[in-house]
């Protein structure tokens, strides 16, 4: 059945801490990668936030808060955005995706520790969730409704003009 | 958890129901169980709980004057014990009584 056979793979990932690093740099291999975003003209920096994850003397929240300040666009989901394994997921990436704006995810299925750390961090029980300018905005129902209602537009707009 | 015996006779959906229409004095609501469509997901792994993933739609005069994010957080809030016993997600539809439209 698909739901054992997700879980052994899912399991796989998971217990297996040498699989997350590159993995979770897999993650950025997929859409623009932190340079496009930063004014910093080192860009060796912007790739911090992958290496900090595993490094033991940053916690996962400081890890979350600087994501989220680097990144306009900062969204913490299952999957990646070329390939979200939940429909809600998905849908974020797609309405986001209909921005010319730089995309920055971590996705939390491989990284359970880093899953709670976002919960915690936003005080929000669910993914995928969505930072904008470093402020929380919600999920996918509140991204598709500010999409709907020209409120995203808006808000992205400063970013795409950086561009 | 007390309420283990009626949890289990009441599904989720009942139980959504019942706290929200309690906490929110909804005007409307509707809470559809739509787990079967995320069945076998990679994020239902955890859980063997059939009943994962859910719609809602909330009218309710506390909303009144709340961001999407507050609303949404205040569903949330009400159904943590839910959230924490195998609810995996929910779509969110949280509207004032103002912001539907009289249309029938």
């Amino acid at each position: 059945m698909a739901t054992s056979l997700s879980t052994i793979i899912f399991k796989g990932i998971a217990s297996s801490r040498s699989f997350t690093t590159p993995l979770t740099r897999s993650c950025y291999s997929g859409m623009r990668h932190f340079t496009t975003v930063s004014n910093d003209p080192d860009t060796h920096d912007d790739f911090k936030p992958s290496n900090k994850l595993h490094n033991s003397n940053v916690s996962l929240s400081d890890v979350v808060e600087q994501d989220v300040k680097d990144n306009p666009v900062m969204l913490y989901m299952k999957g990646v955005p070329d390939f979200p394994q939940c429909g809600f997921s998905s849908l974020a990436v797609r309405v986001l995706k209909q921005y010319d704006v730089p995309l920055s995810a971590r996705n939390i299925l491989e990284d359970p520790e880093l899953k709670n750390a976002v919960k915690t961090f936003s005080n929000w029980p669910t993914f995928p969730q969505i930072f904008i300018k470093g402020e929380f905005v919600g999920g996918s129902d509140i991204i598709l409704n500010m999409h709907q209602t020209g409120e995203l537009k808006e808000k992205l707009k400063d970013i795409t003009s950086k561009q | 958890m007390s309420l283990r015996g009626a949890s289990a006779v009441l599904s989720r959906a009942n139980r959504i129901k019942t706290k929200l229409q309690t906490a929110l004095e909804a005007t409307v609501l509707e809470v559809d169980d739509v787990s079967y469509q995320h069945a076998g997901h990679a994020a239902v792994k955890e859980t063997s709980d059939k009943e994962t993933h859910f719609n809602v739609k909330i009218v309710s005069p506390k909303f009144e004057g709340q961001s999407l994010v507050k609303r949404h957080r205040m569903v949330y809030d009400l159904l943590a014990d839910e959230l924490q016993s195998g609810l995996h997600a929910l779509s969110i539809v949280a509207k004032t009584p103002h912001e539907t439209t009289p249309s029938k």
